[in-house]
This record gives C-alpha cells, structure tokens and sequence, in this order.
C-alpha cells in the first residue's frame, strides 16, 4: 500500500473554558504532511499540538475546516473508520489482556484468521523486539517495554497514518534517545507518513523530516530542523530551539554591525543606522584571550563546564551573552574575571525581521 | 482546565445505542423510584385532591408520634457516637498496633460478620443473653424478671451492628496519615498523647464527621433490631410506622409518620455528600516511602487497644456461638439437649420461604449487577442531557431508609393501574434498585481509574463503540459487576426494612419469617434460619471473591472490597 498524504486545512477547536469562557484551543491550522513523512509538531504544553493531533486521530471533532488524508474527507468519520495507528502518551495498553492479545486487537476486531493474526503479531513483536513477551501482562513489562508493545500494536494492522502523543515522555533520558532511534528506524522501514507530538525540541529535531512549531494553538513555523533552528523566523522559535542570544544591533555600515558597541562583520542587507534584532547561537561566538594588559571587548562571567563543552557567560557592554566552546583540547579554560576578545561566525548569525 | 463543549441532543439522537440504554433506564426510574414516591407524597399531603398539612400537623400533635420521632434521633445519635468510637478503636488497633498479618484476618472477619448476617442475629442473641432466661442474666448471674428491651439494648445491638461501616470508613483515614508525620511531631518533643491529640485526631476529623454521619443514618432507618428490643417503651418511628399500617391499617398515618423519618435522612444524606464526602485531608501521592513501624502508640497502650478490640470481637463471636447453640439444642434457656428439629422445621415448612428467598435473589442479583453496571458506565463515561439528574434519582431509594421505600411501593402498586404488590416482581425490584448503587459506585470508581485512551486506543484500532464496550470496557468493570452483584444478594438474603411490606402469601422471605418466630416466641427456628443465611451469604461471598481474584484484573482488589462496603 502506497502511503498517503494527510491535509489540515483551515482547522480549529473551541473549548468552553471555566474562567476564560470560549478559547481556541486550535485556530486556522493548515498543514500538509507528505506521504511517508514524519512531521512533528513541536511546542510548549496548552499550544494546540495534541489537540491538533486527537482531531486527525478522530478523538476530538475540529469546529471549522477539514481534514483529509490521501485526498478523501474524514473530518466527519469516526476514529475506528479512519486506519490510524495512534500511540498514546501513556501507552493505553489493554491492562486484561496479554502482551500478545493487545497487539493481535486490531487485526482480531478486522476479524483476520487466526493464523494471519499470529503471523503478524510475531513478526512486529520481533520487530520491536520483544519476541518471548507474548505472554506477559502489560503490568509485567518496563516503561521502554510496554511503549514498544503500544507501538507494536499501532503498527501491525498496517494503518495508513500513524500518530504519536508524547510517546517517550514517561520514559528516562537514557532511554528516550534509544526508543526515539527505534521509532524512527522502524517509521523509515514502514514508510509510513506518521504526525508526532512533542515538547522536546531535541526529540523533535532528532525524529523529523519537517517540523511544525506552534504556540497558542497556530502553527507558527514549519521547516526542516535545520531551517528553523538558523533561520527562525520569530523570537517564539529562536527561544524555543536551541539557546540562543538575541541581541539588538545598530547597522554602521553594509557590511558591520555593531552590539553594544562591538563592532561585528555582518551584513545586515537594511540601511546604516537601522537597529536590527540578531539571533546569536552560542556556538558561534569564540572567544579569544585579550592581549596581555588590554581590556578585551568583553568579560568572563561564568563558566560551567558540561564535559563535552564549556558554556561561558561573557558581559559585553550592558549586555550578557552565552558562549558554547567546544574547543576543549585547549584544556585551558578561561577564568572568572578574565577580559577576553569575541569572534562572530557571520553565517551563524540570523536577522529577525 | 478546559471541559467540552456541553452534550448536546444531536449527540444523543445521533447514538441508538446510547439513546436507547437512557431512555430504558430513565422508565425504570420514573416507574420504580419516582412514581412511589409521588405517590407516598400524595396520600400523605393531598386530601380529596387539595394540598393540606392537617395530617403531617396531627401526626406531629400525638404524643406518641412525637416521643417516636425524638427517641428515633436520641438513639441515632447515640448509635453514631458509640459506633464511631468503637469503630476507631479497632481501626487504631488493626493500622497502629502493630498487628500481624494473622491477626488482622482474624479481626477484619470478627468485624465483617455483622455486616453479612440478617438483621437480627445480635437481637436474637441479646435475647439469649440477657432475656427473662437469658444465658447471662439468669443461669449465670441468677437475675430474675429481668427486660432485655428498651433503649441500651436496642443502642448496643446497632452498635454492634454498625459499627464495621465507621470502621471501614475510618482504616484507610487512619492508614493513610504518614507515620512520618507522627514521628515529625514525636521528635520535636510532644509526648505520644500530645501527638495523638494534635496530629492524629485532627487528621482524622472528617472521618469522625462521616462515620458518625453513616451510622446515624443507618440507624435511623434501621427497623429489624428496635423491632425485636426496643419494646414498648422505646417507640421509634420505622417500627410505628409499621404498625401503623399493620396494625391500624392505617396507610395514610404511616405515610405521614414514614415521611417523618424523611427529615432527618435528607439532611443527614445531604450533609454528609456535600460536607464530609468531599473534604479529605489526606492526600494520596502514590509514593509509598519507607514505612518505617509507628512509635505514635506507647507499647503499654497497643496492649490496652489490642484487648478492647478483642473483648469486642469476643463478644461478637460469642453471639454467632449462641445463635449456632441455640438453633441446635431444643429449647435454648430451658432444655439444652442436642436437636436438628429446628433445622427439620425451616427445611419443612420454613421451605417456602428458603425457596423464595432464593429465587428472588437470583433473580434480583444479575439484574442489579446489570443495572449498576450500565448505570455507572453512563453516568461515568458518556455525555448526554441529565447525566447528573439520573446519577441523584439512582442514589434515591439507596439514601432514603426502607421503611420509607417500603410504604412507597405498598402504596403506589397496590391498586391499578399497576398492582404488583405481593408478587415475587416488585420485591426483585425493590432489592434492584434499593441496592444496586453500589455497584453504580464500584463502576464508578472504576471507571475513573481506566483513563479514557483506553477506549481511544480500540477505536483507533478499528472497533466501534459497540465492540469496545464489549471487548475492552466491560472486561474491565467486571469486578464492579460482580461486587453489586454480591451485594444485592447479601442484601436480598438479609434485608427487610422495605421488603416487609411487600411480602404476601405466595411470596415471603427468610427475613419476615424470622421475625414471624421471634414474635412467636419460636426462637430455636429462628436461631436454625439465622444460621442457614450467614452459611449461604458466606458461600455466595466467597465463591464471588474467587471470581473476582481470577479475573486478573489490575481493579478486581478494590471491588473486592467494596462488596461490605455498601
């Protein structure tokens, strides 16, 4: 089965809220998901991202607009209808039936034979691994198990949309990264287009093929992690990837710019005494040792050192900036107090508009 | 938090299913709760088709009447205070002393055993005891023309009865205070009594409030033990009203006194749902730390706590002993050689009523599972128009004491259109209904711990919601199912306040017909019929909770516990 295209057009959720009275909990959504891709939406808790996903799932009901996966209406459809595999944030197992049972559900409810059933059910157990638990009970098994049966059971009736609510939350950093390179190998071999929701940015951008940020129920950005992580187009999605600085600076000539009176090369494209807003990753900025008894254009504020890089925080001027290096071969830190001279990588640097 | 949009009447019309199973179970309310209810109201406000108070205010104006209404609430009151003590006192022993694990089996089953037995088991043994012949007042304390009846007597018996519901309602308060908290306050210096007194005591006054308000209500309805002990001279209003349809067959006066009775019940039901019900100071964070054993008790005081609970239990277990005796020898207090007569007599002409008895708990005991399955399962999972007027109107004849639901159902289905009285249907009904919230309950509470993406998860992957209810939901409130179900047979095998009215010559119950031998003075079949619903309550119980320890659920231990809990 080819695998199909999922479209939002225009779609938006209202709830009745106790205080607020009516708010939107998604307004004017539109997004296109590519067949086979992984889009993620990505943002803060209370932005709109899973109540966007429940809509695709058939959960929840959109007030307005129209959703449409491989080019068919299902706005109106009810979620058995729909041929969605959904792994929900805390797994939902089936807590009476076996490891076995619970991923053999959906091809039992299509009413498959029973020789199919066990066929498929072994061979996506194997998949994820998990090929002797058939018999076990889901309170039997580990978070990282039980998260591998769910999803397990959302793949083997072979959906045609796979959906994701915060799959990896209840599990530890260790294990999210493992499980999130396993959804990721396993969406690839499927081919299967699949929507997934987050609040981890570095999930986000480990998983993707395109990422859909939103804030206050609108999707505020869409791109490649890539893309949104050097060329946000808001202060929302430059904080909310990466740390970052962002500084204002003053246009002094075509090519420079000047940050609390530092001068940088940049070449801002709008007119000389134009105050600009810069988004400064912290791994752009190096730091150098001043010249012994000069002043250097900064100072060393603080340092944390994380191992495999050292994050500095250098005054400059009035302002705090943060400083990643990574160049930890030098093995000899800057200390507290010391003046120290800053380079900007120009091509790191990303003007707001 | 956000909430959804309110349930529309497109969702419901749009839902055969759903709109079907509501629309049943809303003719069911109105036909079984409502309408005899409408009906007592009537016949006791309405005279020749106007609204008047003179029967209510005449009622009122009878001295006896109102000695009635004021000895009903003396001895409530009484019974509430009494019970909740004793009620604390084991649930202190079984959380703070330090008890094994034995040791709790065994003192949970002493305390349990009232709650499963007919009515009046301890009246009986009461009698035993310290009657004109009793075992105690004349053989061995050589007492004559002693009365066994009146208020104490009458205030024991409940509170012997009762006082498991404060007990239950009390152990999970006072297990869930952290002994950390106690040894907090035992660190900074409090002696163990200060401690008790300003940590352990007001953590556990909501308990108080709400086992007081339990044992308060049941016994001001209670009917079976003022009946048998509380004699002339302790009128109290279930048994007046009783007599005085009975006796004067007087269905206006009954009305009238039954709905006396009202008054308190409501404001009793009402105080402790929205005061107590909800006010908790324990919170659960599912974080079970070290529970290191609780110093808060002196070793001398586990010791006094320990005996008391055990002088209780003994006396308890001596009243079963008794009644085992008495059903056994052929003339208790008299002639102590050993008999089965007793036993020939009820399985003789006492079958009649055994076989009743048991074929309206069968019948009554999958309809009630049934019902508060269903019920619990709409008002807990599905939206639509009166959600909460149906979850009030369910709870109704549960609240309200039997006597009351007694008198509404003689009065409304005894005439045409709907004659049911004395047919084997409306005692069914009246146990279904009467009943069966516990199970809504238990389904309830269920229902609230299996979170919503489990129903979600079916129907993501293909199953409608027909075939999720069948495949996922119902599996799981299983238990729920069988807990109402255990308990509307306990309480078929055992109640009677409501039933009494309704029993005719065709069909009668193990109940009336103990209460017919006690006022017959036939006390050894008495004893014999009493002893033959514990066995048969006890198996039924036990054979349920097999069931429900091999349904594997996650939820069948909670359920478990909630079949006494009603």
């Amino acid at each position: 089965m080819p695998p199909v295209d999922i479209r939002l057009e225009r779609i938006a959720k209202r709830f009745d809220h106790a205080v607020k009275g009516e708010v939107y909990a998604v307004r004017e959504v539109s997004l296109a998901v590519a067949p086979g891709e992984l889009l993620t939406l990505l943002g803060p808790s209370g932005c709109g991202k899973s109540t966007t996903l429940r809509m695709i799932a058939g959960f929840e009901q959109p007030d307005e607009g129209a959703i449409l996966i491989g080019g068919r209406d299902v706005t109106r459809m009810l979620p058995n209808r729909r041929g969605i595999g959904f792994v929900f944030q805390n797994y939902a197992l089936f807590p009476h039936l076996s490891v076995f049972e619970n991923v053999a559900y959906g091809l039992r409810v299509q009413g498959r034979d029973e020789k199919t059933i066990v066929r498929s059910v072994e061979a996506v157990l194997d998949l994820v691994g998990l090929v002797h638990y058939g018999r076990q009970q889901p309170h039997q098994l580990s978070g990282g198990e039980q998260q591998r049966v769910a999803l397990a059971r959302a793949v083997v009736f072979e959906p045609q949309v796979l959906l994701f609510d915060e799959p990896l939350s209840n599990l530890d950093a260790k294990l999210r990264v493992e499980m999130r390179e396993q959804i990721r190998a396993l969406q690839k071999r499927v081919g299967i287009t699949t929507v997934y929701v987050t609040h981890d940015q570095e999930e986000a951008m480990a998983i993707s093929d395109r990422i859909a940020v939103m804030d206050k129920g609108s999707v505020v950005q869409e791109g490649t992690a890539d893309e949104l992580y050097y060329r946000p187009q808001s202060e929302f999605v430059a904080r909310f990837i990466g740390r970052t600085n962002l500084v204002e600076a003053r246009v002094v000539a075509a090519d420079a710019v000047e940050v609390a009176g530092v001068p940088i090369a940049y070449a801002a494209d709008v007119g000389v005494g134009t105050v600009v807003r810069l988004v400064v990753r912290p791994e752009m900025v190096e730091l150098h040792a001043a010249a012994a008894g000069e002043p250097g254009v900064a100072r060393v504020v603080q340092r944390t050192f994380l191992g495999e890089r050292t994050d500095y925080q250098v005054a400059l001027g009035g302002i705090t900036l943060q400083v990643a290096a990574s160049d930890q071969h030098r093995r000899s830190p800057f200390e507290i107090g010391q003046p120290v001279d800053l380079r900007f990588h120009a091509a790191g640097i990303h003007r707001l508009d | 938090m956000a909430r959804a949009r309110s349930p529309s009447w497109r969702g419901i019309a749009g839902d055969p299913a759903l709109l079907g199973a509501v629309a049943a179970i809303w003719c069911l309310l109105l036909l079984l709760v409502l309408f005899p209810l409408a009906h007592l109201l009537e016949r006791a406000f309405v005279d020749e088709g106007r609204p008047t108070l003179a029967p209510l205010l005449d009622s009122l104006a009878d001295p006896g009447h109102r000695a009635a209404f004021v000895n009903s609430l003396i001895l409530a009151a009484s019974v509430g205070v009494l019970g909740t003590a004793v009620g604390f006192l084991f649930a202190l022993a079984a959380v703070r002393a330090g008890l094994g694990r034995r040791w709790l089996t065994v003192l949970d089953a002493a305390v349990l055993l009232p709650l499963v037995s007919p009515p009046f088991t301890t009246s009986i043994s009461i009698i035993f005891s310290f009657g004109p012949r009793g075992l105690i007042s004349h053989h061995l304390l050589g007492l004559t023309g002693v009365s066994a009846y009146g208020f104490w007597s009458t205030a024991i018996a409940e509170t012997l009865t009762y006082f498991p519901i404060a007990y239950l309602t009390l152990r999970p308060i006072l297990a869930a205070i952290d002994p950390n908290l106690e040894e907090m306050a035992f660190s900074l210096g409090g002696s163990r009594w200060r401690t008790f007194r300003t940590v352990t005591l007001p953590l556990c006054v909501p308990g108080f409030a709400n086992a007081f308000l339990l044992l308060f209500a049941a016994s001001l309805a209670d009917f079976a033990t003022p009946l048998i002990l509380a004699g002339n001279a302790f009128p109290v209003l279930p048994t007046q009203a009783y007599l005085q349809i009975t006796g004067l067959f007087d269905f206006k006066g009954g009305a009238v006194l039954s709905l006396l009775l009202l008054v308190p019940a409501v404001m009793v039901f009402l105080l402790q749902r929205h005061w107590v019900g909800r006010r908790t100071y324990v919170t659960v964070t599912g974080k079970v730390g070290q529970r290191s054993r609780s110093q808060a008790i002196a070793p001398w005081m586990q010791v006094v706590l320990v005996a008391a609970c055990v002088a209780v239990a003994t006396i308890i277990v001596y009243f079963y002993a008794l009644l085992l005796v008495a059903s056994l020898v052929a003339a208790f207090g008299a002639d102590y050689s050993f008999t089965w007569r007793h036993y020939a007599v009820i399985f003789t002409e006492g079958l009649p009523a055994i076989r009743d008895t048991l074929i309206i708990a069968a019948l009554g005991m999958p309809l009630g599972g049934l019902y508060g399955v269903l019920v619990g399962y709409l008002i807990a999972r599905r939206d639509f128009p009166g959600r909460r007027a149906m979850e009030l109107v369910a709870m109704i004849n549960y609240a309200l004491p039997g006597t009351i639901v007694g008198i509404a159902y003689l009065i409304a289905f005894n005439d045409p259109p709907i004659a049911l009285t004395g047919g084997a249907l409306l005692i069914v009904a009246c146990y279904v209904f009467r009943y069966s919230p516990t199970g809504i309950r238990a389904t309830v509470a269920l229902l609230q711990q299996i979170d919503r993406s489990i129903e979600e998860a079916s129907a993501s992957l293909g199953a409608a919601s027909g075939e999720t209810f069948r495949r996922v939901t119902l599996p799981l409130i299983a238990p729920a199912f069988f807990a109402g179900l255990g308990v509307v047979f306990i309480r078929s095998m055992t109640a009677i306040s409501a039933t009494i009215f309704l029993v005719s010559i065709s069909w009668t119950l193990i109940t009336v017909r103990i209460l017919e031998n006690m006022t017959e003075m036939a006390l050894g079949p008495a004893a014999a019929f009493s002893v033959f619903v514990i066995v048969v309550v006890f198996v039924v119980v036990a054979g349920l909770s097999a069931v429900l320890a091999r349904l594997r659920t996650p939820t069948a231990g909670a359920a478990a516990r909630s079949f006494l809990g009603g």
